[in-house]
């Protein structure tokens, strides 16, 4: 007896070439992924497509039958696709950036004109939400960068760092400068690898994620932020931030050093477009910290870190940390901008092993969240937008005293 | 009987001069070998302080965690004490050079196994040097893990670690300069694992919580979090 033909999968050599690289990280369901390739396919310029996604991430049926495989459209196809295995030693950062590396190389592979990245899960998304990433790029955007509703206590480490110190840097307003979710203009990508060709930096995602920013903002490419809803976040795991804070700020800081000439020519920021705007009321996370652990830990850090943080930080700075009283525990936005700044410069200086550094900065970092959380521990969540835009024009107020440190390091120590 | 015992203190006093006589141009070449050493010690200190100051040795001391070295040397400069232990070795050699001069057998010999320990002594010190390094950058690495682990007694666990490294490298050092080699290694095995087992009921009675909760907490983690934990906070 005959088996029933099915039609095959194509691979990437057989597609040959495509206008857009869809990289799907995220474990969409059945309905999801029928209605993110319908709403690929209504794309202006019928694009030629290709979506990857990824085995490990989606669930088991996931992968459409083959009668029901877009794959049989001429504009889109649908691979099925597996990063790199990095062991069972490899970071969750390690394993996401292999993951990206690898979606950038087979656009590359493809010759693709723009590529468009999907880590994330929403709540209740529109069907065909991944399609407000990839639309800019086909009417001639090189950067868009996500925005998601905000809640309190979630994208911390952004909120705290990222994000304002991208502001404050390169001068533009971007919400998630590293996404996860992104579109990315193949123009835009060259460059950034050609301005990272160096064995520091090269075969690892996401450093180059960290440089996506400030070479957007500084060349003349055209940057916007989609608006894409709520994304879902899974429970923190407050123990692991030190590795987390290496992973994630030691890129930003390298590329921070790389951009250094052109970051001190910038002075004031401005907004980007913002697509599909909406700014519907921030809803409570139900989340809750436990903010007595959190002050504990900085005050660990206080007692038994001052030797370290004595090399990064000025008197002055250890000076105020010092007389922060556990009960009426706030860590003014100024300090927390400079003492970043003096840990980028210190990652610059290598003072210490650079690993210490960050990791070092962890007791810091809960102390920041401490006060944050206890702020808004009784306050009116709508006020989340004017608190994180109080913290960045703090940044960007402290950046003459950045500039300071950064050119004159030995002289400049208040 | 007189005109012996003249005869007798003649050859005496003639051996005596003789040989006086031949251990002068000893002499003189000794003095010659350490006024050179001294020049030439003195030349290699200046340009040595030189050379280190240009390079800012003390603060990449500093930054390397070897601020210890400026507690020991003259003025708190490393730069001073690298110059003056150099520029002594090099007057210790001319002194050496100057002693063989002599030409004696047992002098001859003497120098020789001076200088045969030398190598001894320049590799106790790289060893001892290479201890201190590890030991502050391993000690540093205990003390932020562990006040990233919120260990109250992260202190006391660093400081375990710094000794234990510290106790190890003087250790090989004094058998690299074979002083009492069969004491130092009974007297070391005693105290490094006396240490490790006192470190080891310490931390084990002090943090069997932890390890338990951190245990259930890897044990709770579905497969899928290892690429998606660390996007929550970006």
């Amino acid at each position: 007896m005959d088996s029933i033909p099915q039609p095959a999968t194509p691979t990437i050599e057989q597609i040959g070439s495509a206008d857009l690289l869809v990289g799907l990280l995220t474990d969409l369901s059945q309905d999801d992924l029928a209605s993110t390739c319908a709403a690929l396919r209504t794309l202006p310029g019928t694009p030629r497509i290709v979506v990857l996604q990824d085995h490990a991430a989606a669930a088991p049926p996931a992968v459409p039958e083959a009668s029901d495989m877009p794959a049989r459209d001429s504009s889109l196809f649908l691979v099925p696709w597996s990063p790199r295995n990095l062991g069972a030693t490899a970071t969750p950062v390690e394993s996401f950036s292999t993951a990206y590396e690898s979606i950038f190389e087979t656009g590359a592979k493809l010759d693709v004109r723009a590529f468009c990245l999907v880590a994330s899960n929403l709540e209740n998304a529109e069907p065909g939400w991944v399609s407000r990433l990839a639309q800019p790029l086909l009417e001639g955007f090189d950067l868009v960068a996500p925005c998601y509703a905000r809640r309190r206590f979630e994208g911390l480490l952004n909120n705290s760092i990222v994000s304002p110190l991208t502001r404050s840097l390169y001068g533009k307003r971007i919400q998630n400068p590293m996404g996860p979710d992104l579109g990315i203009s193949r123009h835009l990508y060259q460059d950034v690898l050609a301005t990272g060709q160096d064995a520091a930096t090269t075969g690892n995602g996401m450093h180059l994620l960290a440089r996506l920013a400030p070479v957007a903002c500084g060349d003349d490419f055209k940057v916007c932020q989609a608006y894409l809803g709520s994304r879902v976040y899974p429970p923190v795991d407050w123990t692991g931030v030190s590795s987390l804070l290496t992973e994630i700020l030691g890129p930003v800081f390298l590329a921070m050093e790389k951009t250094a000439a052109r970051w001190q020519q910038t002075r004031n920021s401005s907004p980007v477009t913002t697509l599909n705007e909406s700014t519907p009321p921030p809803s409570q996370s139900s989340e809750t910290l436990e903010i007595a652990r959190l002050v504990n830990s900085f005050q660990l850090g206080m007692r038994d870190l001052r030797e370290i943080w004595r090399l990064v930080l000025p008197p002055a700075t250890l000076f105020e940390l010092q007389k922060i009283s556990p009960d009426k525990f706030r860590i003014p936005d100024e300090l927390w901008a400079k003492i970043i700044y003096d840990f980028a410069l210190a990652h610059r200086l290598r003072t210490i092993n650079r690993t210490h550094l960050l990791r070092s900065l962890a007791p810091l970092y809960l102390g920041w969240v401490a006060s944050y959380a206890r702020e808004f521990e009784n306050a009116d969540p709508r006020a989340l937008a004017r608190r994180l835009e109080r913290l960045s024009l703090a940044y960007e107020a402290c950046k003459p005293y950045l500039i300071s440190r950064w050119r004159w390091p030995d002289r400049f120590n208040p | 009987m007189w005109k012996q015992v003249q005869d007798a203190l003649h050859q005496s006093s003639t051996a005596f001069i003789t040989k006086l006589a031949s251990l002068l141009p000893g002499f003189v070449a000794l003095i010659l070998a350490l006024l050179i050493s001294l020049v030439l010690a003195w030349i290699v200190a200046v340009v040595l302080r030189r050379l280190l100051s240009s390079i800012h040795f003390d603060e990449l001391l500093a930054r390397w965690g070897l601020s210890p070295a400026a507690e020991w040397s003259p003025r708190r400069s490393p730069t001073l004490l690298v110059s003056g232990t150099i520029a002594a070795a090099v007057v210790a050699a001319g002194l050496l050079i100057g002693v063989a001069a002599f030409d004696s057998e047992l002098t001859s010999e003497l120098v020789r196994n001076i200088f045969a320990y030398v190598p001894n002594i320049i590799g106790a010190i790289l060893v001892l040097l290479v201890g201190t390094i590890a030991a502050r950058f391993l000690a540093r690495s205990v003390l932020i893990a562990a006040v990233n682990l919120n260990l109250e007694y992260a202190r006391l666990l660093s400081a375990g670690v710094k000794v234990l490294v510290n106790v190890l490298a003087v250790a090989m050092a004094l058998e690299h300069l074979r002083i009492a080699v069969g004491i130092v290694e009974l007297a070391f095995g005693i105290l490094f694992g006396g240490i490790v087992l006192a470190l080891a009921l310490a931390v084990g009675l002090g943090s069997k919580d932890l390890v338990t909760k951190s245990l259930e907490r890897e044990a709770r983690k579905p497969s899928g979090e290892a690429v998606e934990e660390p996007l929550r906070h970006l």
